[in-house]
Order: C-alpha cells, then structure tokens, then sequence
C-alpha cells in the first residue's frame, strides 16, 4: 500500500521542536544509530514524594459521569500533563483538586490535605487558573493581581505581585485594565494571579491556551524552572505537542483515563512505521520496537541486495494519542 | 520562583476592606454607570413633585407622602444595583476566584455592602436635600439628620437584599423577576399608598416582610414631630433586618458546585 505522501511530509519542519518525530535513513549494515533513537529521553520521573493523589475519583452532573474512577498520582517538583478532547473532564478534576468541586466518590490528596474537607489549608498552598482569564476588566493587571493576593496575605505583598507580573513578563503592561489586553496577554495576568501567594502547587487549565507559539515556549521554560524550584504543576491541555514538557501525561477521556505513563514511554507504546525500499517500490509496515522488529524484518527479506532506503518513523504522540482515543470508541469532536 | 515576601495572614476585616475598596475603585472608574446612579433618584423625586404640583395636592398631604416615597426611591435604587453584580461575578467566575484565594461569604457579602454602602450614602443625601430644596422641609436639622439616618439604614438593607437575590439566581436574565417582586410589594402594602391596617391579614404580613414599612413607620413620626424613637420597635428592626439578611446572604453564598 502506498503511504500518502502528507503522512511524511511535514514530519521535518516538526522534527526540532518535537523530538518525537524522527526520520532516520541508513543502509542495511547501519544498525547502530537505530538503537540510538529507540529510547528518546523526554523529561524524567522526578518526584519521589506525592504531591497530588487521586484514589477512585468520582464526579456526576446528574446523568453525565464527569469523572469515572480516576486515578492519579502526581510527584512533588514534578510537571504532570492532563491531556483529553473537549468536555473529558480535565477542568472538573482540576477544580476538584482546588475544592471548587465535591467528589460524589473516592479520595482526593493535595499535599497530604483533602481539599474538600479543607480547601482553606489546600488553597493555602495552592494556586489555580482557571481555563479563561477569569479577571475584573475594568482594574489594571496589577489591581487584579494585587487584589487576590489580599485574600492569602496583607501587610507589604508588593513585592510579591511585582515578582509575580514579572514571571509572566507583564511589567510594561502593569498598568493597563485589562479589558485594554490580548487574550493571551490576559492568560498572564491570571498566571500571575495564580503563583503571586508562592503557591507549592500550581494548577493551570490550559494555561497556554490563544498563546503564540513563541510566548508558549517561554510559558514552558518557566514552568520548568518552577518545577525545579520544588514546585509541583499539573497542567491541562489539549495541544498533545506540549505533553513533551511533562514529567507525566494522563490522557483523560470522557472521565476515564485512558493512559498514564511518561511522554517517552507513551510514545514508545506507539511503535513506528518501517518502510524499506528496494529500487522498484517501498513496503512498510508497523512495528512495536524497532530494536527488535527491524532485524526480523531484515532476515524476512532475506537482506536482499537491492534494498537501497530504510526509512523509520516513530510515531509521534498526537498519533499515539488519537490512535488511544480511536481505541476508545472513536473521536470526540469539539 | 517567588519567594515569599513579608506578608502577614489576612484578617476577615483586611480582607473585607480590599473587597470594599476594589469595589468602590470599580463603581467610580465605571463613569456611565456612576453618572446614573447618583441621577436617576433625582429626575425621579423631580418628577413626583411635578406630579404633587400639577394636582395641587395639600402641603401637609404632601409631606406625608413624599418624604418615605424618596426613602422609596433610594430602596428601589440600591436594591436594583447590588441585585445584578454578585450573578455577575458568578457567571464571570471571579466569585469562584475570590474563594480560591482565601475570601470567605461573610467577607465577599460584607466587603459588597461596604463599597455600595459609599455609593447609597451619596445617593440617600442627595435624595434628602433635593426634598428639602424641592419640597422646602420645615424640619430643622435634628429631624433632617434623623430622617437621613432612616433612609440611609433602608439602603443599607435593600442592597442585603440586593445580594441575597443574586445569590439566589444563576444567571444575570434570573435576577429580572425578581425585581417587581421586591419592589412592588414594597410600594403598595408598606404604608405609603394605604394605611397597613385596612389591608387584609395576608397582606399585613407582607407588610411587615417589606423593610420600607419600618421606614415608613419611623418617617412618619419624623413628619408628624415626633423623634426616632417613638415608634422604637420599627426604628430597631431596621438595623436588625439589616443584620439578618447580611447574615442570611451569607450564608446562601454558593461555593461548591
């Protein structure tokens, strides 16, 4: 079968950006460099304590089952990725873990605390955005940041909101009401509404959401750098080209979640297309590990002679992911 | 990452007054609002003594009628603003974000009232020296300063209603029906267009659900001569509804969902 020509294409514009996507062309006795791309390190299990511990998780709007026996583990310092299509239930499980939501069933941990018996104590140390910019338009972004950082701390805050509009690059625009900024000028308003009070937990519902690409890069640096710090983000998406910046990804699908794993091991689950080519015509086929897969393959063919291109691609994990989804019982759309 | 500054725990009255200021910051910067705010009570009291002068009504009868009718007016007034704004901040979903970061309902209701309570002392004086100027009030100040007190107790306590109903609808479009259903009962059963005691026993105890028939009661007296306290159960129940349904308000502010 012939492979549509759009399935290989695009695959090197991506390539820089998302190591996930590789194209590797050697000859037959060139095995070594295959061995080399089976095991893409992206990101790294760090945390060691839970920061984050969801047991059975269970969340109903009358007939809708918004959340169905979840289950997660979020390590501290760590960045944990909620992927899923449209209505799955990342916000509900989001707002679940900042005590905006009571569980019909199951157990919610946020740093050891419950946040529906004491969302006090757990939005002590937890900071949340909400999917839209949830702000006053008509006060400026520090007014707005200012304003509920009073509702965690009075005395000399001043710093902290300057430190805060300063994470998110907001300091030329300090002073403009918000109704006068972009939509994504305004997703950094909110952020630094979120992590003004030091929060040791961040919660971001799709923080980079109506983002241009450039500032989303910055967005993930510095949420790198606050994991670094000690600081545990669990962020919901549904851009799968981000999940590379996790620690972890759950996919969540229609209140289940479908998969959790590392990004590297997610995307190993995916496998990768072989295609070699003999002068006349290409044959391709799906393998799990290529490690393993392409020598058979190779032996299959008898290591023909006229074999001239061996071409792997790996899938990438939009692939993996929507291949899940599929899985699943089709695609969601919206 | 932030590192922590100097900062000390929030008290419930710091945390009140940073929802009083931030609201108060947010009912000035809004000028089209303000601007009608402060002037709508005005036309309206201008125009009921337009009405008085055209039908030659009796000075005395007058006076009866329309001091409590301009009390009327600034219930009217603040009940109808504080009725739209806490739905609005629910459906903005800022409510949701006060929560999270540490305000209380006592303190969102409470910190309300305060920056509103600016707006309505404006609104309740303006009101009385425009009865004054209009209506030329042989009160001296005593009785000027006590009436005012009256109508300044009555907006406190219709912008606590305000609050409660938008507690009680979802969305902005639910706050609208809500609004006859105060403000009309309190019109007709509260006094002001026939004596409480000629209505019948159902009608009586609207009457005395309504906080503009404590008003009334007390105005009443203040017109005729007499002091604040000469009906003193009236006079108390007005801070005491107020108190009531701050609490009330409170209480039914939704957090969880």
């Amino acid at each position: 079968m012939p492979v549509p020509a759009g399935r290989w294409k695009g695959v090197d514009g991506a390539s820089l950006l998302n190591p996930s996507v590789w194209i590797a062309t050697v000859l037959p006795q060139q095995w070594g460099p295959l061995s080399l791309l089976a095991g893409i390190p992206v990101g790294k299990s760090r945390g060691v304590r839970s920061a984050i511990s969801a047991r059975g998780l269970t969340k109903r709007f009358g007939d809708v089952v918004a959340l169905d026996r979840v289950d997660l583990e979020v390590g501290e310092g760590s960045i944990y990725g909620l992927v899923g299509p449209n209505g799955a239930g990342k916000t509900t499980l989001i707002r679940t873990l900042v005590g905006a939501v009571k569980p019909d069933e199951g157990s919610v941990s946020v740093a050891g605390v419950d946040p529906s018996a004491d969302k006090r104590q757990v939005r002590s140390f937890v900071g949340y955005m909400p999917q839209r910019s949830v702000l006053y338009s008509d006060l400026t972004a520090r007014e707005n940041v200012a304003f509920f950082l009073r509702g965690h701390s009075r005395g000399n805050a001043d710093d902290a909101v300057e430190q805060a509009l300063d994470f998110a690059s907001l300091d030329q625009f300090a002073n403009r009401q918000v109704h006068t900024l972009s939509g994504g000028m305004q997703q950094r308003v909110s952020l630094s509404v979120a992590m003004a009070h030091s929060p040791n937990v961040l919660l971001l519902d799709e923080p980079t959401a109506g983002i241009d690409p450039e500032l989303r890069h910055v967005f993930w640096e510095g949420f790198r750098e606050l994991a670094q710090s000690g600081v545990t983000l669990f962020i919901t998406t549904h851009q799968m080209d981000e999940v590379v910046h996790c620690d972890r990804v759950a996919l969540l699908r229609r209140g289940k979640v479908l998969a959790e794993a590392t990004p590297s091991d997610l995307l190993a689950s995916g496998g990768a297309l072989v295609r070699i080519g003999n002068g006349e015509g290409a044959a391709e086929q799906r393998v799990a590990d290529v490690v393993v897969d392409l020598p058979r393959i190779l032996h299959g063919n008898g290591l023909d002679p006229a074999i001239d291109r061996i071409e792997v691609r790996y899938s990438t994990l939009e692939e993996v992911i929507l291949g899940l989804v599929e899985r699943d019982g089709g695609s969601d759309s919206g | 990452m932030v590192s922590s500054s100097v900062t000390e725990a929030p008290t419930p009255a710091s945390r009140t007054g940073a929802i009083g200021r931030r609201v108060l910051r947010q009912i000035i910067r809004d000028r089209r609002f303000l601007v009608t705010a402060l002037v709508a009570p005005l036309l309206i009291v201008f125009f009921v003594e337009t009405l008085f002068d055209a039908a030659g009504t009796p000075d005395a009868v007058t006076t009866r009628f329309v001091v409590p009718f301009g009390a009327y007016i600034v219930h009217f007034a603040t009940f109808i603003l504080t009725a739209i704004v806490l739905v609005r901040e629910r459906v903005a979903e800022t409510l949701e974000r006060m929560f999270v970061n540490g305000y209380r309902q006592l303190e969102i209701v409470s910190g309300y009232l305060v920056g509103y309570t600016v707006l309505a002392t404006v609104v309740s004086l303006n009101v009385l020296i425009e009865l004054q100027l209009l209506f030329d009030l042989d009160y001296g100040l005593g009785r000027l300063a006590a009436t005012y007190l009256v109508i300044w107790l009555l907006a406190v306590i219709s912008m606590a209603i305000g609050i409660l109903v938008s507690n009680v609808a979802r969305t902005e479009g639910q706050v609208i029906p809500f609004i006859p259903l105060v403000i009309v009962p309190s019109f007709l059963f509260s006094g002001l267009v026939v004596a409480v005691d000629q209505l019948p026993g159902w009608g009586q105890v609207i009457s005395r659900i309504s906080p503009m028939y404590y008003a009334n009661n007390v105005i009443q007296e203040l017109v005729a001569g007499n002091t604040l306290t000469t009906d003193l159960v009236s006079f108390i129940a007005l801070p005491v509804y107020a108190g009531v349904v701050l609490l009330l308000a409170a209480l039914t502010l939704r957090e969880q969902t």
